[in-house]
């Protein structure tokens, strides 16, 4: 519970308009993209940066929690408040500031929507490569804190590869600038990357400087279907090991595959037991050419069937399977949990069949979606949290899922954050002094400990 | 995706929910399967205009269920909420889980209305509706004075005692100046093509749409039986509609074995058929789905096919088209409940429009022309905003 003056206070920071606390107010915020949800004290939507800063001076003085929040899609459970406080929402800082060609970047309010500012660029023959699924709804200022991935990251990486410089409020209410918008920058601690993927418990971002690369002049989109799923998997080596860098490597398997075919979506054959959707991008000849190189090399490893699209509409119509494949696996049970444990690209055959084995020891329905091009799994697991013999078995087959990857020299998270969802796994990944350090810096930045607490540390 | 069926006194089965509290069944089910992944927010007008996750589809989907839950009540903030919505269903299908979500908002609407009453700023219309039988505060017998400026009006003036097609022309293009133009094109062109028709006239009274959403579909029945017993008799085995919702309403809320028509599909088959020759028309237009006719109706291509039925008109696509295309602004009593917000997704909306480069805006509902055209005068936009049947007329003229 937060008192009376100390509302007030905020009040006056913002105007009474932008500080919420009715009952209606605070359950909607008390939810991301996860699934547990906690009702905050307060949500307050600043107008700028310096009000920002006296809201961290209240904060920290009454020592009161404040959770930062975009666009709430993320799935794991980073922007709810845990452990109580106020909601810090972004809505009003959703403006792009600049959007500088000569330099190649642009300079954004963290509340601006990844697909606003992929359409604003895009007007000026550039493009910013980082395109989570979340991309029409999910903020820039989400997007770093989460260190957002995509499709596109096979190529073009995540959102830490697009980050130049920041402006961040510390929990003190003072103002650090990281960066700025030099492409190469070797001076002290990288600071800016530090905030990447910190999950709104180091600061609150303000403005974000991302950099942008020439949207490319052509691409090519093919699909490829396979009888075998070792075959799709062999395909990928294949085309990573070839040289060629395709803009998108996803695979869709056969559970999901005949998901979507009970939700009306695309058939497919009786056999198929895995699909592959890939993309390259570029210069037009070179495109071509990849393009049937890798036609190619799906025939070769037994791909039963293979279709490159010639015009955007049928590139489109490629797309439709993977993009109806969530939702479709969504509106199966009432629960979906998307997984997002990755492995290095080699061990992807391998860790599909993992879980395929867990699959059946635990008796789950487990689709798989994967970025196969970086190794990103998304494990889809339907169930019914009401369920809760069944999710005792989720969370084993979890545990077992997350040891195997990291045993394989993967991680627990390849673009979706820890948050709550992950939390209690770290110990999988790093040992006892890799968190003290993470602690530590925690401290260093928040030593009242009232950002996002209780989140990943 | 589930369909429900969606009747007058069929949408509030109730059973209990959580052992708290007995709410609407279907509506639970839609809302269990809200997974929070927040991709309404990227197709909603109003959350778009607002930011604040109250008035996202997903803000209030959510409030829907903790009320079911008996965690919250109905309070004044509730009915301001769920009245800030265009009922457009964009959400519904923009949602990957398959929820229908405006069963859900308007089953709210309903809810509210009950523990609350009729949104103020409502009442007097939902009041004239009983006492006029139409959504104006004029007397339902000057329903036909849209014939008052036809030249040649014929002596049966379209009102006959029996007809192959009623023509249903609804409240909006009936008393509203601006819109008036609709029933005389309509007029003109079934005169044209030789269709046996007749109108309601006085006798047509409102169909009963607003009224589902004020939240008080039960209200609707004296209204459904009136304008079913003046249809009867006429040996009419079609009507046609120029309203998107009216058409809808009937389609849904009355039972009846007449074809029912959205004047798009009517004007279609005369093409087709070759009973209305079409003259040229060089202009290049774009065309807005209403989202009654379009993503809640299920027709985009009728109104299509009848612009490219003539000679050397361009249609250029608005970016979000079809069932993506975004709401004028007019759905949902917005407009009278928050006359700003609705003004505000209308200037979206013409910045869309303005964008494809066309001069011309083409639409097939009463409403959105009144919405954008309201809204194009004020700002004094540079853009000619028609009904399809406007078009249709023009290029008859040059036949």
């Amino acid at each position: 519970m937060i008192i009376d003056s100390i509302k007030d206070e905020f009040r006056q920071i913002v105007g009474d308009e932008w500080f919420l606390d009715t009952p209606e107010d605070l359950v909607v915020y008390s939810y991301d993209g996860f699934l547990p949800e906690f009702k905050p004290s307060g949500v307050i939507v600043p107008g700028d940066r310096d009000e920002i800063s006296k809201i961290m001076g209240v904060a920290n003085r009454e020592k009161i929690n404040i959770i930062p929040r975009g666009a709430g899609t993320n799935i794991c459970g980073s922007s709810v408040a845990r452990e109580g406080g106020i909601i810090i929402a972004f809505h009003r800082l959703n403006k792009i500031l600049e959007i500088d060609r000569e330099s190649m970047c642009a300079v954004v309010q963290p509340g601006v929507v990844n697909a606003d500012l992929q359409k604003a660029v895009a007007g000026y023959g550039l493009m910013y490569p980082p395109d989570p699924a979340s991309m029409f709804v999910s903020t820039i200022g989400g997007n770093v804190a989460l260190n957002a991935g995509g499709p596109r990251g096979v190529k073009y990486g995540v959102t830490r590869d697009y980050l130049l410089g920041l402006e961040v409020v510390l929990p003190s209410g003072e103002v650090i600038n990281t960066g700025g918008k030099a492409l190469k920058n070797a001076s002290g601690y990288d600071l800016t990357r530090l905030m990447c993927g910190s999950e709104g418990t180091l600061g609150i971002l303000t403005e974000i400087i991302i950099r942008l690369v020439p949207l490319a002049p052509a691409r090519a989109t093919l699909q490829a279907i396979y009888s075998d799923l070792d075959d799709a998997a062999t395909t990928v080596s294949a085309i990573i090991g070839s040289g060629i860098v395709p803009a998108t490597l996803e695979l869709i398997d056969r559970t999901v595959l005949d998901v979507i075919s009970d939700y009306g979506g695309a058939r497919f054959s009786k056999e198929a037991e895995a699909l592959l959707l890939i993309e390259v991008d570029g210069e037009e000849s070179l495109v071509e050419a990849q393009g049937k190189r890798i036609e190619e090399f799906c025939k070769e490893r037994g791909a039963v069937q293979v279709e490159r699209a010639s015009t955007p509409e049928e590139a489109e119509k490629l797309w439709q399977a993977r993009r109806t494949a969530f939702g479709a696996v969504a509106s199966l049970r009432p629960n979906c949990i998307v997984e997002d444990a990755t492995v290095p690209v080699k061990m992807l055959p391998a860790m599909i069949r993992k879980i395929v084995e867990i699959t059946k020891k635990y008796d789950l329905k487990i689709g798989v979606l994967a970025h196969a091009g970086d190794g990103n799994l998304h494990p889809l697991i339907m169930t019914d949290l009401r369920d809760r013999e069944e999710m005792a078995r989720i969370d084993k087959a979890m545990e077992e899922l997350y040891e195997t990857a990291i045993g394989m020299g993967g991680t627990l998270s390849g673009e979706h954050g820890i948050g709550i969802a992950k939390d209690r796994f770290m110990g999988m990944e790093f040992n006892e002094a890799s968190i003290e350090l993470m602690r530590g810096i925690k401290r260093v930045f928040d030593p009242n400990n009232i950002l996002n607490p209780g989140s990943f540390l | 995706m589930r369909n429900y069926e969606i009747r007058v006194g069929n949408l509030f089965l109730r059973e209990p929910y959580g052992g708290k509290k007995m709410i609407p069944k279907n509506i639970a089910d839609e809302f269990d399967q809200c997974i929070k992944c927040g991709l309404c927010l990227a197709t909603c007008p109003v959350g778009k205009e607002l930011f604040l996750e109250k008035f996202t589809p997903r803000g209030k989907i959510q409030l829907a269920k903790h009320y079911a839950a008996g965690d919250l009540e109905i309070s004044q903030h509730y009915r301001d909420i769920f009245a800030k919505c265009l009922l457009c269903g964009a959400c519904s299908v923009t949602c990957p889980s398959g929820v229908e979500l405006k069963e859900v908002l308007v089953g709210m609407r309903e809810e509210i209305v009950k523990k609350r009453g009729i949104h103020p700023n409502l009442e007097s219309a939902i009041k004239s509706l009983f006492v006029n039988h139409n959504i104006s505060d004029e007397e339902n017998n000057e329903r036909g004075d849209w014939r008052d400026d036809i030249n040649e009006l014929p002596d049966h003036m379209y009102e006959r005692e029996l007809a192959e097609v009623v023509y249903f022309v609804g409240c909006v293009s009936s008393f509203f100046p601006m819109v008036q133009s609709i029933p005389q094109n309509m007029a003109r062109i079934l005169e044209a093509a030789d269709v046996d028709f007749t109108i309601l006239s006085g006798e047509e009274w409102c169909c009963g749409f607003p009224l589902i959403g004020a939240g008080a579909p039960e209200k609707m029945g004296e209204l459904i039986e009136h304008n079913i017993e003046q249809v009867k008799g006429l040996g009419a085995s079609k009507m046609v509609f120029s309203c998107p919702s009216c058409y809808r309403t009937w389609k849904e809320y009355y039972k009846t074995d007449l074809e029912l028509f959205h004047s798009t599909q009517f004007i279609q088959r005369l093409i087709k058929d070759g009973d209305v020759p079409m003259g040229e028309l060089h202009q290049t237009v774009t065309y807005h789905d209403p989202c009654d006719l379009g993503r809640n109706g299920g027709i985009f291509d009728a109104p299509r096919e009848v612009l490219r039925s003539i000679p050397g008109l361009t249609l250029v696509e608005l970016e979000n088209n079809r069932a993506q295309s975004i709401c004028c602004g007019g759905g949902g009593n917005l407009e009278i409940a928050d006359p700003d917000l609705s003004a505000s997704v209308a200037r979206n909306k013409i910045e869309e429009i303005q964008r494809t480069g066309a001069k011309t805006l083409v639409t097939s509902c009463q409403q959105c022309v009144r919405t954008i055209k309201g809204k194009v005068r004020i700002e004094k936009v540079d853009l000619d905003v028609l009904d399809i049947t406007d078009v249709v007329v023009r290029a008859m003229s040059d036949a």
